[in-house]
């Protein structure tokens, strides 16, 4: 395979691209990335192939990735020949028909659920997609092809500038190519920030026969789906920087360990690595440079300590999945004791953009010390909830009530880098996110995870579930991570269960600063960071559950009574329906009582109370 | 030399500091252990000297200048002027507040016990009870590694609730007891059976506060494969993992270094004994042979084999229809009025291979001196197929068990090391570790064969046929490779490979298992070692079952060698005399083994042994067991090594009377009227045989001695291939479970659960094909002869082909007896036919 051969591959995909965008047949995108097909993309394509079956119209059906605002999935774009691609929400098998008559029988832009239209020019009124309030602020880098490719597809890839970077990649010396990445100024993007360049340059220069490329897409973190949505959506990026990657540090052989619960990730890998090496970019003499790599996908069995990076070399090489100490690292001894970077997938997939287009052109967003756009995925209480990218240096601020479109209550608190990571309160809002803030803040940058919380979240009770999670995965190697963990999630139960001590808060710091300083590795020693953080900002909400016996958000079952606001309560029998236990009573159009010692506080009465009347309408949980 | 020890023999001294002391250590080491060096103390759970750093317990922080946070002592590489605090205000909280944490998954209340200081003094009781014994929560009481460290840094309360994890303690599997409860989960018996026993049976199982260790799957040990090495007990630094025999003996009084009498490899062992009689058996950190490892008989066998309640303890009599109780005198009186005035032909002293030097050669002095013949033979004989010749030449082999972890290239030819020869099996993973390159040639699947992409797996009995392969295209020479590689089944491109592999070794190992040796076909076998032996930097390691055969060949306890392994001419009989029924001796004396089922033809026998014959005898006089009598053992390597006594029971009616072989020769000599053996100690008889034997050690020598003499016995080669009729092959191998009179697989109980020289062993494909269970029984027919016995079903066994083991004694086990005629068969391996045996159930 040589340069030749690719170059024409490249017109003849630049000729398929132009075809497809400039289409004879009306074209019909649907996002189907996972959260596309959680939300129901796959019926919604049932539903629609059966149309078009039905109707005998000639349509083209493509199946995109996610293409961020997860939160209006299913998305179905519809392209008319000639017409720009206009972008529809919350599709569903049964208003699709509805959708497609309207363009294909009617020849009418259909009016409801509309998002946006892709074109550049105005066109019929309809807003233009990317000025939607969700995607203008974003700077979308790594993102740029999620969404608007078929991810299956080589040629999608290959004509919106694939391969590009490896192509200038292979015309220079290994060093160069280093010093790119030194000047582009990214860091590790699996949350701990290391300057990629550092660890390439370690493991170039340590001598050995083998050396080995692992990208990480453990992705465990509750809340996070970055990675597998970048993956879905454009797997050849990280295909490409993991070429790119494995040329700098001298590597023959690449791994992507990714965890068998994302079947569709998986599966675009495998037929992406399979397209391209049938196109020679994998395999021997890539492109005539004299540089072989390939790769193997090793799929992980869903431990969380997997992501850890010593934890997964030893789950390649075949062992339990359990860290071990550092130094060594493993830059300069990994699997099976030679070389190994492993990077991230976010990482890894931005490698492309920044040969591409040149160092500079990378270091323009960002902060001084933290270059280039951050993925997160924004979920918890906001209204607008998906995938995001956005230079680093964005406020919270900006991120949670811009793009997020900010909370139906009060905020209280984001959550940032997941289990390892901490809980925000408002005076970080304006804080530009960047590593250093972050670590500075208590918190870590994490790989991108940001739950916001509002007023009727448990701070503590958000605590426990963290701890609970570090402690079911933990691998239970060393003591402080296993016993630790065990004993925080210990007291925060007994705090949760109004059982609390005030010498338990002494208790909760002290075994945090033990587990943080001892503990073997980034699981263990990040651990105690949401019970730290909790405890530094919102101290309070923690005395309240101690002292007082009182859970402000009223979460805390032991600690919470239900109870109707007679004002409200019409009398309309729908909770007397579904308490379980007989606990509310009364007669239709009559305020209803309820009976506390009955009620076992399943909620049930408060999420179908519409009127407020038992603390959630009618029904109030109060503490 | 291991490639650990050369490198530190070139590591450098450097110099650090640790606690502002200036200290001194070789290169390579960690933090923790050159501070161990220097005598400083770093508390540390998980580490061992033998497995690699594993940094769970987290005891060993220390701060280092310039390194960010606690790094920890068992897994830094110390280096020249590190800065080193052990013992600084935050260290010495943390590491309380970590030893918490452990305890707090520990049931601990020996521990942090208010009374536990006195408890160890005056031994009285927090239970509710009138008796002064001291609370036993724990069968490792005052031995614990975690009480020290608790003791060490001095933690006398635990400010966190104590989790009882609550599972069942684990009984099934024999020899050793798990309870992990207690168990603080440091990994160092995974890490053991990972690493340096290669066998990897433990795991950590499960995530989490759930983590728990053993086999993967649930199995049982015996299901997992486990060797029951002991390993993984030995390095137990709680009572999660205890012996079952010694479970509650407590702390041992003390600890003697000994050698493991069962076989010829002589490992270094510790004995731990508890008011004067032997608890239990640990492995020594002897580098020269076993290097902290042992095999399930070492280990685990034992007490049981010397305290089992079947043991033969007192001097009887035939009187009339009744055997009963003498005193020594009486019994002494009457072995000497019926020995006195025996005519060679008349006198056969069966000894076994298993008895020491100094009644080695005691037992032939009684004989040649006092008897005047040399109606001596040895049961080691058995060992020995090929006879003494080929041996007394294998034996000037270099022989040495160490130089198989340091060589590069190994042939292991018919061997499993699980259950016999383990640490040979250690050593071989040894050298693996450092890059050296292994070969096994094994009809049978075997343990070895796991560990290398090199395995012939010839048709049965061509085992020898492949080695000559091997050693002939080793030294250049043409070989028709093709004819060889289609007798022996094989794929001819395979046995180049392998010839081509070993070609790249320097220094060579060659282990051959005992099986090979019996097969009635050898030549090729032998040709094949002969050429090998022109090679320089050979090691050979010639394996046979009895520990100390090497002894009984050197010290001429057979009719046709003297000591020093001279020819002898003088009359005498011999075992094959007595087999063959050529000459009929009116008296036997059975010494350490009887090789008989039923009671051969004579007038008068005689057993000096620790258990009694099967049969009927007329003088049965009690000998000391392993234990119990001193002296020294040779083992393959030629080391003459010390045998502990550890118990020295008086004499009495419970705790029997007991003595040394040697002293009972000696006995019997002064009723004979004879002087030549006026012993008072086994020392005088080594300083003996000393004298006697040009090259033999007046005191326990541990140096390797290569055999000088010998070399004009005449080497024959066997020369018979297969025999018989039958689609199936039928192999008869050694047994390796026994020890003087005793079959081990009977007296412990362990190994009699484990069974695994049962029956007939089988591949489980063809009992499926024949339509019988495992434990179902099967019908030999060869020569017309019709054997029925019990099978077993064994995955490592090749299609179509029959194992069985051949006691060399009949102490015990009842299903051997009728495999008998098996044992007698024209050739090894034989052809045989097989039949369902009619109304057979599985009886499991």
């Amino acid at each position: 395979m040589n340069t030749k051969k690719l170059e024409q591959r490249r017109r003849q995909a630049d000729k398929k691209w132009s075809e497809f965008q400039n289409n004879q047949r009306p074209l019909i995108y649907v996002g189907a990335g996972s959260c596309g097909l959680a939300a129901g993309a796959a019926e919604v394509i049932g539903a629609l192939e059966a149309y078009v079956k039905d109707k005998k119209q000639d349509v083209d059906v493509v199946r995109v990735g996610c293409i961020g605002p997860c939160y209006l999935e299913p998305l179905v774009d519809i392209q008319m020949p000639g017409k720009p691609r206009i972008s529809y929400s919350n599709v569903t098998a049964d208003n699709v028909t509805r959708l497609l008559q309207s363009f294909l029988e009617k020849g009418e832009v259909y009016k409801p659920r509309l998002v946006g239209h892709f074109g550049t020019e105005p066109f019929d009124g309809v807003p233009k997609f990317f000025e939607h309030p969700m995607l203008a602020p974003q700077v979308r880098i790594v993102l740029r092809n999620c969404g608007m490719i078929d991810p299956e597809n080589l040629d999608h890839y290959l004509a919106r500038d694939g391969y590009k970077g490896l192509e200038k990649t292979l015309a220079m010396p290994w060093n160069d190519v280093l010093e790119v990445v030194k000047n582009s100024g990214i860091r590790g993007r699996g949350g701990a920030g290391f300057p990629t360049w550092r660890k390439w340059l370690v493991c170039r220069e340590t001598e050995s026969a083998e050396r080995y490329l692992i990208c990480n897409a453990d992705e465990g973190d509750p809340g996070a789906f970055m990675n597998r949505s970048l993956i879905e959506g454009d797997p050849h990026a990280l295909l490409e920087g993991m070429l790119i990657a494995a040329y700098t540090i001298g590597a023959t052989q690449g791994f992507i360990y990714i965890r068998a619960e994302y079947p569709l990730a998986v599966e675009r890998l495998k037929g992406s690595i399979a397209d391209i090496r049938e196109l020679g970019l994998l395999g021997e003499n890539i492109l005539g440079s004299g540089f072989s790599f390939d790769i193997k996908i090793k799929e992980g069995a869903g431990a969380f300590v997997c992501g850890e990076e010593t934890a997964l070399i030893g789950s390649i090489e075949g062992r339990r999945g359990m860290p071990r100490t550092r130094p060594p690292f493993p830059a300069l001894s990994g699997l099976w004791g030679k070389p190994t970077i492993i990077n991230n997938v976010e990482t890894l997939g931005t490698l492309p953009n920044i040969l591409r287009n040149g160092a500079g052109w990378y270091s323009q967003y960002g902060t001084e010390s933290s270059k280039g756009t951050k993925t997160f995925s924004l979920v918890g209480k906001v209204r607008r909830t998906g995938l995001i990218e956005v230079p680093l240096g964005t406020t919270l601020r900006k991120v949670i009530f811009e793009i997020g479109g900010g909370l139906v209550k009060e905020f209280k608190a984001v959550q940032t880098g997941g289990p390892s990571g901490g809980c925000l309160s408002q005076e970080f809002l304006d804080t530009p996110i960047d590593y250093e803030n972050l670590a500075a803040a208590g918190s870590i940058m994490g790989s991108g995870g940001l739950i916001v919380i509002d007023r009727d979240t448990c701070i503590v009770d958000t605590a426990k579930y963290y701890l609970s999670f570090t402690q079911a995965e933990s691998c239970g190697k060393c003591v402080p991570c296993r016993v630790g963990t065990r004993h925080l999630v210990n007291i925060l139960t007994k705090i949760c269960k109004g059982q609390g001590e005030l010498s338990d808060i002494g208790k909760l710091e002290t075994l945090s600063k033990a587990i943080k300083g001892s503990a073997l590795c980034g699981l263990g020693q990040t651990a105690p960071n949401p019970v730290l953080s909790s405890l530094k900002y919102f101290r309070e909400e923690f005395l309240a559950h101690i002292v007082n016996k009182r859970c402000p958000a009223a979460v805390c079952r032991d600690l919470v009574v239900y109870r109707v606001i007679k004002e409200k309560c019409t009398g309309c029998q729908r909770c007397v329906q579904v308490c379980p236990t007989g606990a509310i009573t009364g007669p239709r159009s009559e305020v209803h009582n309820l009976d506390i010692s009955k009620c076992i506080k399943c909620r049930s009465c408060y999420e179908i109370c519409r009127f407020d009347a038992i603390a959630g309408d009618a029904i109030i949980i109060e503490s | 030399m291991t490639e650990k020890e050369k490198r530190a023999k070139e590591a450098r001294t450097l110099r650090m500091e640790i606690d502002h002391r200036e200290v001194s250590f070789p290169e390579h080491v960690t933090v923790l252990r050159a501070a161990e060096l220097n005598n400083i103390y770093i508390p540390s759970l998980c580490s061992h000297k033998d497995l690699s750093p594993f940094g769970g317990c987290r005891m060993c922080v220390v701060e280092i200048e310039g390194m960010r946070g606690y790094p920890l002592a068992c897994s830094t590489v110390a280096q020249e002027g590190m800065k080193v605090l052990t013992d600084t205000a935050t260290l010495r909280d943390m590491r309380k507040e970590i030893l918490q944490l452990i305890l707090s998954e520990h049931p601990s209340s020996c521990l942090v016990c208010g009374e536990s200081k006195e408890c160890s003094e005056y031994q009285f009781t927090i239970r509710k009870t009138g008796v002064s014994t001291g609370c036993r929560y724990c069968p490792n009481d005052r031995q614990c590694e975690l009480q020290n460290v608790v003791e060490k840094i001095g933690l006398t309360e635990i400010t966190y609730p104590v989790y009882y994890r609550g599972y069942e303690a684990e009984h099934d599997d024999p020899f050793f007891d798990r309870d992990y409860n207690i168990c603080i989960l440091c990994g160092r018996c995974v890490r053991m059976c990972q690493e340096v026993r290669g066998t990897a049976i433990l795991a950590f199982k499960h995530r989490g506060p759930k983590v728990q260790i053993g086999p993967a799957f649930g199995r049982s040990h015996v299901e997992a494969g486990c060797e029951f090495c002991g390993a993984c007990v030995s390095v137990c630094p709680t009572g999660a993992l205890v012996d079952k025999s010694s479970k509650w003996d407590g702390k041992p009084d003390g600890i003697e270094v000994s050698t493991c009498p069962f076989c010829s490899i002589g490992c270094r062992i510790e004995l731990h004994h508890k008011d004067g009689k032997l608890s239990k058996v640990y492995p020594n950190l002897d580098a020269e042979i076993n290097d902290g490892q042992l095999c399930v008989r070492g280990r685990f066998s034992m007490p049981e084999a010397t305290h089992h309640h079947e043991r033969a303890k007192k001097p009887m009599l035939r009187r009339g229809k009744y055997f009963r109780e003498v005193n020594w005198s009486e019994a002494q009186e009457e072995v000497a009025g019926k020995l006195k005035g025996l005519k060679p032909e008349e006198f056969l002293m069966l000894v076994s291979g298993d008895l020491t030097n100094e009644s080695l050669f005691a037992a032939q002095k009684f004989v040649r001196s006092c008897l005047a013949a040399n109606s001596i033979d040895s049961t080691a004989r058995f060992s020995l197929p090929g006879g003494l010749g080929l041996w007394a030449k294998l034996f000037s082999l270099p022989i040495s068990i160490k130089g198989v972890a340091e060589s590069d290239a190994i042939i292991a030819v018919g061997l499993d090391s699980r259950f016999y020869f383990s640490v040979v099996g250690v050593e071989i993973r040894r050298a693996l570790k450092h890059g050296a390159q292994l070969l096994t040639i094994d009809a049978r699947d075997s343990n070895l064969a796991r560990y290398t992409d090199h395995r012939l797996q010839p048709v049965p009995g061509r085992e020898g046929m492949l080695l000559n392969a091997v050693s002939q295209g080793l030294s250049g020479k043409k070989t028709a490779l093709k004819v060889i590689a289609k007798h022996g089944g094989m794929d001819e491109d395979a046995v180049k490979k392998a010839i081509d592999l070993l070609k790249a070794g320097v220094k060579l190992s060659v282990i051959i298992g005992p099986t090979v040796f019996e097969y009635s076909d050898t030549v090729e076998l032998l040709d094949g070692i002969f050429e090998l032996a022109k090679r320089k930097n050979t090691n050979f390691i010639p394996l046979y079952h009895g520990s100390n055969v090497r002894g009984a060949v050197e010290l001429g306890a057979f009719g046709e060698i003297l000591p020093g392994v001279i020819q002898s001419k003088g009359p005498g009989t011999s075992l094959t005399d007595l087999m063959t029924k050529r000459k009929r001796p009116k008296v036997l004396y059975l010494v350490g083994q009887s090789p008989f089922l039923e009671r051969p033809d004579c007038d008068y026998v005689i057993s000096q042994d620790t258990y009694y014959p099967p049969f009927s005898i007329d003088a049965f006089l009690p000998a000391a067991s392993f234990a119990e009598a001193g002296g020294t053992l040779t083992n393959i390597e030629g080391r003459v090594q010390e045998l502990v006594k550890i118990e020295n029971p008086p004499d009495g009616a419970v705790t029997g009377y007991v003595r040394p072989d040697w002293q009972i020769f000696s006995d019997l000599s002064q009723k004979l009227d004879c002087r030549a053996l006026g012993y008072k100690n086994a020392e005088d008889i080594l300083q003996e045989i000393h004298e006697a034997v040009p090259g033999f050690p007046a005191k326990p020598d541990r140096q390797p001695r290569r055999l000088k003499a010998g070399s004009e016995l005449i080497i024959e080669k066997k020369n018979h291939p297969p025999d018989g009729k039958g689609e199936f092959l039928l192999i008869v191998e050694p047994a390796g479970f026994q020890h003087r009179g005793m079959d081990l697989s009977y007296v412990v109980e362990g190994l009699g659960e484990l069974a695994l020289e049962q029956g007939v062993r089988l591949n489980p494909d063809d009992l499926a094909q024949l339509g019988v269970e495992p434990g179902g029984r099967i019908t030999l027919t060869v020569d017309g002869i019709k054997i029925t016995a019990t099978t077993k079903a064994d995955g490592d066994c090749p299609a179509k082909v029959i194992y069985c083991s051949q006691p060399s004694n009949f102490g015990g086990l009842k299903e051997r007896e009728n495999l008998e005629p098996l044992y007698h068969m024209k050739s090894n391996p034989i052809h045989v036919d097989v039949q369902v045996t009619e109304g057979s159930s599985p009886s499991r």
